[in-house]
């Protein structure tokens, strides 16, 4: 599934589009970016309620291809900005970080 | 403030760059927390010592909650003792300075004297509560930072104020602190300065009356620092 795809597939609302379409293979979803950063894999997408450009600093380290920012939270300028620098897509949605994890577990491991 | 030993912080602020420019500034105490670290503070030191500036020493130590608390001790061995044990209470993370920062410490000359090898904006496994009663047991001050940011804050982790044992709170924005506030506080404000052009904003008078500020052997006197806090104590609003 390529981000595009998760985009139509969960309904997210896309508020930084500077990025390249790629393949979502991961996903880690805290509100500790230290957790982030000790322990998601590398290329993880992140699902979070933290709307700040310190995400976008995690996310460009663990080489994440977008952040998805839950409940709806009020994005930043700044953050989205920074993701633009780092090529990193924003996506927003109403909903909580369970259902969006448990909609993207569903999408990547295939449905029973 | 920060110095070059924050990955963030800029390399121009060197301990010696940070006083002479407390100094031109006419700036009589200040703090120097890195994050999550104290290893400039010796240098720090020396050269607040060379001109009369009153320096707290300490570092804006990250807890398990993911929020900023500033530490503040009257003596760099102090902060240097502490800031030992909570290194080893940090994730093994390392720092890659060409993404994210260098981070080295310096003598009062401006020559490096090391470089920290985990990356400092990571979180101690250690709650704010316990890094509290740990200052405290060592006569320190503890303030949680910024307490009205959107990040990093007690705001943003806990989603309030929270009452406990601070000494005072760290505002951004202090005209706002009456309706944070769940008890009554001193509350601060900070440069938080991260390059030489920062350093002194948002600074504030201390009301210390007679007592000296600094005690025979240069050290800063916390005990004045602590009852000029006490007249800074702000109620909260009534609901």
């Amino acid at each position: 599934m390529t981000l595009k795809e998760m985009e139509k597939e969960l309904a997210l609302t896309c508020i930084q589009s500077e990025y390249e379409d790629k393949e979502v293979t991961v996903v880690y979803t805290s509100d500790l970016l230290s957790d982030v950063l000790a322990n998601a894999d590398d290329n993880a997408l992140l699902v979070t309620i933290q709307a700040h450009k310190n995400t976008v600093a995690v996310g460009s380290l663990k080489g994440s291809p977008a952040i998805i920012i839950c409940n709806d939270r009020p994005v930043p300028d700044d953050m989205i900005s920074a993701a633009a620098s780092e090529k990193i897509a924003v996506y927003t949605t109403q909903e909580n970080q369970y259902t969006v994890s448990g909609k993207l577990y569903t999408l990547l491991n295939g449905k029973k | 403030m920060h110095s070059c030993l924050s990955p963030c912080g800029d390399l121009l602020m060197s301990p010696k760059t940070i006083v002479e420019t407390l100094v031109s500034k006419n700036i009589k105490l200040a703090a120097l927390t890195d994050h999550n670290t104290s290893l400039d503070t010796p240098a720090f030191a020396s050269c607040c010592k060379k001109h009369n500036i009153a320096a707290l020493y300490g570092m804006e130590a990250q807890t398990s909650e993911e929020l900023h608390v500033l530490t503040l001790f009257a003596d760099e061995k102090t902060a240097l003792d502490f800031c030992a044990g909570w290194y080893d209470l940090l994730p093994n993370v390392i720092n890659k300075p060409d993404k994210t920062g260098d981070q080295v410490y310096v003598d009062e000359n401006d020559d490096i004297v090391g470089e920290v090898e985990k990356y400092l904006i990571t979180s101690a496994s250690v709650s704010l509560d316990e890094l509290a009663k740990q200052v405290h047991k060592l006569g320190g001050i503890v303030i949680p930072a910024h307490v009205d940011r959107p990040a990093f804050s007690m705001t943003s982790q806990l989603g309030c104020v929270v009452d406990g044992d601070w000494d005072a709170l760290e505002f951004v924005k202090p005209d706002a602190a009456p309706e944070l506030l769940p008890s009554a506080y001193p509350v601060t404000t900070s440069s938080d300065a991260h390059y030489i052009e920062h350093i002194g904003r948002r600074a504030f008078d201390l009301d210390i009356g007679e007592v000296p500020l600094l005690d025979s052997n240069g050290n800063t006197n916390l005990e004045a620092v602590r009852a000029g806090l006490s007249k800074r104590i702000v109620e909260p609003l009534k609901k």
